[in-house]
């Protein structure tokens, strides 16, 4: 045998024993040292008749994975001849939705995952995740709020609502989060108190707001970021809103909506009480420079871990339509192309009880979805903020709140492109009010002819 | 056969070559039927849209070359053995990567990261047999010696890598794996990739070459095209095949999930839809102009004293182009000048030089996301860095000379004037080292005689800089600023993560890229993403060809 060929040979094998060796049999040994207890159950090796479930949420935190991960586990010992395998998603800003959509393009993509409000339609209509109805059979959607399963439960094809695309897995609103050392320190009235005496309007806000900017040229009354929920509510406040009752048109140039722009304009550009529009209002807040920053119930954890200044939320100011709030929400669909359809409607089922939903809550992140007084409760306990109610509030239906929806005609990412561009052009002073209602549905239309 | 008559061959290489062309008979019918039926959408073979597509190619190939292999066997032509080789090649990369895949290699490869470690202390060994065999070198007198060195290590890495083997699991591995290819479609493939394999030999082994004329300079060729293949099949899968597959995608709707419909050049038809209307008073509204179910005003201009407005389509491709132009006019000469300028300096022999041009590196390794999100928070207006020092400064300034200088307060990120310039200054940064260290490798090709001239000719620094490092640095330059182009017209990462949403403020930071991006995987629409793509690879095709051509004209001195 030459050297040549001898060593041909010695590469083979090699080659050979390390992909040889990679065909170990499914369940790896477990080392002696290692308690049996800490092995995860995904591990375990199923049996032979048992279905493997895989499910997926868009956490914020760790202490969020790892409460899913608990629930997963636990929800696995619940459920008989089902194994539940728990994938935490990326974050919004690592593109959940694109990685979720590759996925779901490629056949990989769990059985139950979670979408947001605004995508159920897209995901619906392209046949990627499965109507429920018919496993759900008479399955009470009561018990949720009305406004995400309005949505949930409309048909396209038949305009009624009698279809089932998922459970709302949870739901926020704003508020708006107060730096309450500010405030005193500009001797401002307290927005809470305000909110109590029925005397929380624009302009008692926007007093508030003017006072604390007067405290220097790097301290601001209010802050919000630069997307679609934030001037929703202006609009909401004033009668307005981005679509038709159909929601089949813009209605964005109606003289409510404009009214509740030009009142969100005049902060940033006419009163100059806000941190300029576009930036991330979050930083500036947490650094103690900003009063009364806008936001949903997921920036609560945040905000306890980072201020350290006196805080607490107030619901948002009335309107001249009155209270006006939004309320987000996102669900657990069940992937059209699953195996175990029964199975994953149970887990859906199973991840949105009470139970279930109070262990959530009481991370102080997600308001249950569910009409839940045992959820409520358990939200309620997570302190600070102190007035956890004002989320609640938000959420009734004397706020007037708005419920985040799909657009079942139409594209609403582009809508929200559209949109988001000419509100941005306003804020910054760059385009008048006029010039927006002249123009912006006329942009903004077009998606609604596709 | 003229050939033949010259060139005696054993009975055994005839026959393996006559079976082999039977082979090759065989394959060719199999190929045909599959493609016929694939073609007729048999119940056996119902495959949808591309994959259908590209298995008829594949059979229709599989059937023609051997087809044409078997007539160049049997007339024992040199032709016959490169065809039979290519076919049986290709064959056994197919059932051979199916075989794996359907062993579940792929997928259980991640085991053998957690077993290995099981046998690092067996690797140990392997080093020390090396380190005692390549220790007998150290007697190069002593012959015998050194052998028997070289002989214990060779045992001695030997037994040590069959007990690293031991260690991480070969033997319940070897039993799941023919546990695995009881099954017989997991067997038909195995036997398949060990059927093209023995075909392969049979061409391959030294006496059938001879037997089919090839010579030297033919075996080369194909051991070259051996070597080469990994690359080339590489390069033909993962992107000359999704290239092409685009190129067809942007002629449809598709929408990445199967729904897809043949719109011919509507996606083009829509990206290239200009309406230019005159205007009777620049301050008309877009609705007085133009048909607004239409077209969207993207800008106006003044022409011979009148006033137009142009109108598009699809405004938000043209703006992104524009943005993607800008962004390249300023960013290339702001990460090529000052490049030049600071490898100049870091060539020079100075203590210590070697860490600055590590540290001027730096961003060049350093992960975009991370360093993105880094800028993020100095551009911030409120609380960010740079507007602090400006601010400190401005103060500085007004205490010390008594003025009244105003502090700007910068918008960085959410101004549409400022937030392109923004992510220009991050990107020049970033690219900066990268094209120092290329003009670094450029600079120390020009020969120091040339410097050494100019000094005794009486040129001062920037002369011998002017006259003798420009010139002869032409070569590096023309790359460096081709790739930084390339590079600056494919803008995506620092964008997507630095602006807010994504694209702005007002689409003002909106590239090409982030905008087909949007489109292909938010939007649904893939097919008209694809077109984008390919517009933009036009775009950027025609930049390249222009540089190439001016590079070819120009007199550019070649070391």
């Amino acid at each position: 045998m030459n050297r040549k060929l001898f060593a041909s040979l010695i590469v083979l094998l090699v080659t050979l024993s390390m992909v040889l060796t990679a065909c170990q049999p499914a369940a790896p040994e477990t080392p002696a040292e290692q308690p049996a207890a800490e092995q995860p159950a995904a591990e375990e090796p199923a049996s032979t008749d048992e279905v493997t479930l895989r499910w997926r949420t868009r956490p914020d935190n760790q202490a969020e994975i790892d409460v899913y991960s608990a629930i997963s586990e636990e929800l696995d010992a619940e459920m008989d001849g089902v194994s539940l395998v728990y994938e935490p998603g990326g974050s919004e800003s690592s593109s959940y939705q694109d990685v979720l959509k590759t996925e779901i393009g490629a056949g990989t993509a769990p059985d139950v995952f979670w979408i947001p409000g605004t995508d159920v339609a897209d995901f619906a209509t392209r046949g990627l995740i499965m109507e429920l109805s018919d496993v759900a059979g008479d399955f009470d959607t009561t018990a949720f709020y009305a406004g995400p399963m309005f949505h949930l439960t409309y048909n396209p094809e038949t305009g009624a609502n009698d279809a089932l695309w998922g459970l709302p897995r949870d739901v926020s609103t704003f508020a708006l989060y107060l730096n309450m050392d500010l405030i005193n320190e500009a001797g401002a009235a307290d927005p809470r108190e305000l909110a109590k005496n029925g005397e929380w309007t624009w302009e008692a806000f926007l007093d508030v707001a003017q006072k604390v900017r007067a405290l220097g040229s790097d301290i601001y009354g209010y802050g919000a970021n630069a997307w679609w929920g934030p001037y929703a509510t202006w609009l909401n406040a004033a009668g307005g809103g981005f679509f038709t009752p159909d929601r089949d048109a813009c209605a964005l140039d109606t003289e409510e909506s404009i009214a509740g722009l030009d009142f969100e304009r005049s902060l940033y550009v006419d009163y100059d009480v806000a941190v300029p529009y576009g930036e991330d209002s979050e930083p500036p807040f947490l650094a103690g420079k900003v009063a009364m920053f806008q936001n949903g119930r997921w920036a609560t954890p945040g905000v306890r871990a980072n201020a350290d200044f006196a805080w607490d939320v107030v619901g948002l100011p009335e309107g001249p339509n009155g209270p006006g709030n939004w309320l987000f929400w996102g669900a657990y669909v069940v992937n059209a192309n699953t195996e175990h359809p029964e199975e994953a409607w149970a887990l859906a089922q199973k991840l949105t009880e009470a139970s279930t939903q109070a262990k959530i809550s009481a991370l102080g992140t997600n308001i249950p979805s569910r009409v839940s007084q045992e959820a409520l409760d358990a939200f309620l306990t997570f302190t600070p903020p102190d007035n956890n109610q004002a989320f609640l509030d938000g959420i009734a239906a004397e706020s007037n709140p708005t419920a985040e929806g799909p657009l079942w005609v139409g594209n609403w990412p582009e809508f929200d492109a559209i949109m988001g561009a000419k509100v941005n052009a306003v804020m910054t002073g760059e385009l008048s009010v006029d010039e927006f209602k002249a123009t912006i549905c006329s942009e903004a239309n077009k998606v609604f002819q596709q | 056969m003229l050939g033949n008559a010259f060139i005696s061959i054993d009975p055994k290489t005839k026959n393996l070559i006559r079976v082999t062309s039977v082979w090759h008979i065989v394959l060719a019918a199999v190929a045909l039927i599959l493609g016929i039926a694939t073609a007729a959408g048999s119940v056996l073979l119902e495959l949808r849209g591309v994959l259908r597509i590209v298995l008829i190619v594949i059979c229709i190939f599989t059937a023609a070359a051997s087809g044409w292999a078997v007539y160049e066997l049997w007339g024992f032509r040199r032709r016959g053995r490169t065809i039979s080789l290519v076919v049986n090649y290709l064959g056994f990369i197919l059932f051979f990567v199916l075989s794996l895949h359907f062993l579940q290699v792929f997928i259980d490869i991640d085991k053998l990261g957690e077993t290995f470690g099981r046998g690092l202390i067996a690797l140990v060994g392997v080093v020390i047999g090396y380190l005692i065999s390549a220790f007998g070198d150290r007697f190069e007198g002593k012959p015998e010696l050194s052998q028997q060195y070289s002989k214990v290590g060779k045992w001695v890495a030997l037994i040590s890598f069959f007990v690293f083997l031991l260690l991480v699991g070969i033997i319940p591995a070897i039993a799941t794996l023919i546990s695995r290819m009881a099954n017989p479609f997991i067997f038909s493939l195995v036997l398949m990739t060990a059927v093209f394999g023995f075909f392969i030999w049979t061409i391959w082994r030294e006496p059938s070459a001879a037997a089919l004329k090839a010579n030297n300079a033919h075996k080369e060729a194909l051991d070259g095209f051996l070597f080469l293949s990994p690359n080339l099949l590489g390069f033909l899968l993962f992107f000359a095949g999704p290239l092409l597959f685009s190129l067809y995608v942007s002629f449809t709707d598709w929408d990445a999930f199967g729904n897809k419909n043949w719109v011919g050049l509507q996606n083009y038809a829509k990206i290239f839809n200009l309406n230019v209307q005159p205007m009777d008073s620049p301050d008309m509204v877009v609705t007085e102009v133009l048909d607004t179910t239409v077209y969207d005003e993207l800008t106006r201009v003044k022409l011979l004293g009148k006033n137009f407005m142009i109108g598009a389509q699809d405004k938000l491709f043209w703006i992104s182009l524009r943005n993607t132009l800008l962004f390249g006019l300023l960013a290339v000469p702001l990460s090529v000048i000052p490049a030049l300028l600071l490898s100049n300096v870091l060539n020079s022999k100075i203590p210590g030089m070697k860490f600055f041009r590590a540290v001027y590196f730096l961003p060049s390794i350093a992960a975009t996301v991370g360093v993105s999100l880094i800028w993020q928070w100095l551009y911030n207006a409120a609380v960010g860095n740079i507007n602090y020092f400006i601010t400190v400064a401005v103060n500085f300034f007004n205490s010390t000379f008594g003025l009244a200088l105003v502090d700007p307060q910068i918008r960085w990120l959410s101004d549409t004037k400022t937030a392109l310039i923004a992510i220009v200054i991050m990107a020049a940064w970033q690219t900066m080292g990268y094209n120092t260290v290329l003009f670094l490798a450029g600079l120390q090709n020009i020969p120091k005689e040339l410097y050494e001239a100019a000094v005794v000719d009486g040129a001062g620094t920037f002369r011998k800089f002017w006259n003798i490092t420009v010139p002869l640095l032409a070569p590096t330059t023309f790359f460096v600023i081709t790739t930084s182009i390339i590079q600056a017209l494919q803008m995506f990462e620092q964008v997507f993560v630095m602006t807010n949403p994504p694209g702005g403020p007002n689409n003002s930071t909106l590239t090409v890229v982030l905008y087909l991006y949007q489109n292909g995987f938010q939007r649904f629409k893939q097919g008209y993403a694809s077109a984008t793509a390919w517009v933009l690879f036009l775009v950027i095709f025609g930049v390249t060809l222009f540089q190439f051509q001016r590079q070819r004209n120009s007199e550019a001195y070649d070391i």
